[in-house]
């Protein structure tokens, strides 16, 4: 088994719909039929899992782009809970230390103060909002033409023109 | 007319500016009246408008802001889902010789700050009626069954210009990977607000269309080809422009198109009115209980049911080629009950 400090995690691309939000990242799992939310934490190790990238190099990159320093087992904590929602194509090797910690313990681990925030993958749950169609299908009750999409309603239903 | 407006003045508040990058103007609405507004732009697709307006302020936390933000996750994903399947749709079309022109749906939902604000479900397409069959045909394909593909040999609110027209100012704009065709600005502004009005104006989201396109035009936008050449159909576009500065604060920076852009006081509180309860059931034809046939056989209820079929005034003034002025509606409402009288008198001596 490879050491921690080698594994080169790598992000799914198959069978997801990704939505990049400002402060945020969307994943639609369409194998699963679930919607995800990674916040920025996780969403910058998610980016950076490329197959190439070690932990620690990703570490280092987030220290970077996010200003402030970023601890090893805080990747460890957003791999852990990648792999948990299927977002990694790989196993990846989670160390007993963070693998089943939740949030508030980990936080309690690390020693954190606030300084960035813990990355966290959530379901996104909500009953399906309204879209916005429009026009009246054929065969659907209409009460003048141009409320139908053939343009034409007749004896109160929409017909084909 | 009386007018209940406690719900739709709350959406006029919510979805005031709701379609610009800053919060302008600061939103002026308590938790209670955001628990009570919540469901109906919510259910009438404005959900990831309400929590444009909400995101940054206390009221983003609360259940409701909660329930806005997740829908608007769910419209972000579903507009990603949505422009794959634009683009496998017209990729075949291409290859068949056919080019469309994405109307409505996406072709406003791109001009939007945020992905997922304006939601659309279906992918309505505007081609020469020559192409229509085929169109069809390529589009009855099982790899299409998870699109909604509506497509249109011409459009009820453009049939004042010819399909050669609108291709030739139509354009061309980047949807991922692929091209799509959309109509050239000015069309497209009166197409918007032409469907706005004959659908009766029920669904908010399609006066902040209209508050989008208005103050996010250029100087270039030519307001005398948008407007057409029939005096009715330009009162109808002047009207719509007129509603969506009455009822959603939306500029309008062209100062002869603020003078002439009027929407009478009936049609504001007629707006209103359909905004207490803007869901597509509460609207006919879909409030009608049963169709007006089967009363011949059991008229238990017909009276009740004739009263919700006393059609709209706007839709009965779209519907009789009337302006929308200062006088009652009653005569285009009373035209309006007879032309659907006599198209089911038709029907029924047509031979089947």
């Amino acid at each position: 088994m490879k050491s921690n400090h080698q594994t080169k995690p790598r992000a799914r691309k198959q069978g997801l719909v990704v939505q990049a939000l400002p402060d945020e990242t969307l994943v639609y799992d369409l194998d699963r039929d679930r919607a995800h939310c990674l916040n920025q934490t996780a969403s910058l190790v998610w980016g950076r899992c490329d197959g190439r990238t070690t932990t620690k190099e990703i570490a280092h990159a987030l220290t970077k782009s996010m200003k402030q320093p970023v601890n090893e087992q805080i990747v460890w904590l957003a791999l852990d809970q990648l792999d948990r929602n299927h977002l990694l194509s790989e196993e990846s090797f989670i160390p007993k230390t963070v693998a089943g910690m939740n949030r508030r313990e980990v936080v309690r681990a690390l020693g954190l103060t606030a300084a960035i925030a813990i990355p966290a993958v959530v379901s996104i749950v909500a009953p399906l909002p309204a879209q916005a169609a429009t026009c009246l299908g054929q065969g659907q009750p209409c009460s003048s033409s141009p409320q139908c999409c053939s343009n034409l309603c007749s004896g109160g239903f929409c017909n084909s023109p | 007319m009386s007018v209940r407006a406690s719900n739709a003045a709350l959406i006029s508040r919510v979805l005031s500016g709701s379609w610009r990058s800053n919060a302008n103007p600061a939103i002026a609405v308590s938790i209670r009246e955001l628990d009570a507004v919540t469901p109906l732009v919510y259910d009438s697709g404005a959900a990831g408008l309400g929590w444009w307006r909400i995101r940054d302020t206390a009221l983003a936390q609360t259940p409701s802001g909660e329930l806005l933000h997740q829908a608007f996750r769910f419209l972000a994903l579903q507009a990603r889902i949505h422009e794959t399947r634009i683009q496998r749709v017209l990729v075949s079309l291409r290859t068949a010789g056919i080019e469309p022109i994405l109307i409505k749906g996406w072709s406003i939902a791109r001009l939007y700050p945020q992905p997922g604000l304006r939601p659309y479900g279906d992918i309505d397409l505007l081609v020469r009626p020559e192409e229509h069959l085929a169109a069809a045909r390529i589009a009855a394909a099982d790899e299409f069954r998870d699109c909604l593909i509506d497509f249109h040999p011409g459009a009820f609110e453009v049939a004042d210009r010819s399909i050669d027209d609108l291709l030739s100012r139509s354009q061309l704009v980047q949807c991922g990977d692929e091209e799509v065709r959309v109509l050239g600005n000015e069309d497209h502004f009166a197409l918007l607000a032409i469907h706005l009005l004959k659908h009766g104006a029920w669904r908010p989201l399609w006066l902040c269309d209209l508050g989008l396109l208005l103050e996010s035009m250029s100087s270039e936008f030519d307001w005398e080809l948008c407007l057409g050449k029939n005096s009715c159909r330009s009162n109808w576009i002047l009207s719509a422009v007129g509603l969506a500065h009455a009822l959603l604060n939306a500029s309008i920076n062209d100062e002869t198109i603020s003078g002439r852009a009027n929407a009478p006081a009936w049609l504001v509180a007629s707006v209103l009115k359909n905004w207490e309860a803007p869901f597509a059931a509460a609207q006919a034809p879909h409030r009608h209980r049963a169709p007006i046939k089967s009363y011949f056989r059991r008229p238990r209820g017909f009276i009740s049911d004739l009263t919700r079929r006393w059609p709209d005034p706007i839709l009965a003034t779209i519907s009789a080629n009337g302006t929308f002025g200062r006088r009652r509606r009653i005569r285009y409402q009373i035209q309006n009950c007879v032309q659907r009288a006599a198209r089911l008198g038709l029907r029924d001596i047509q031979p089947a």
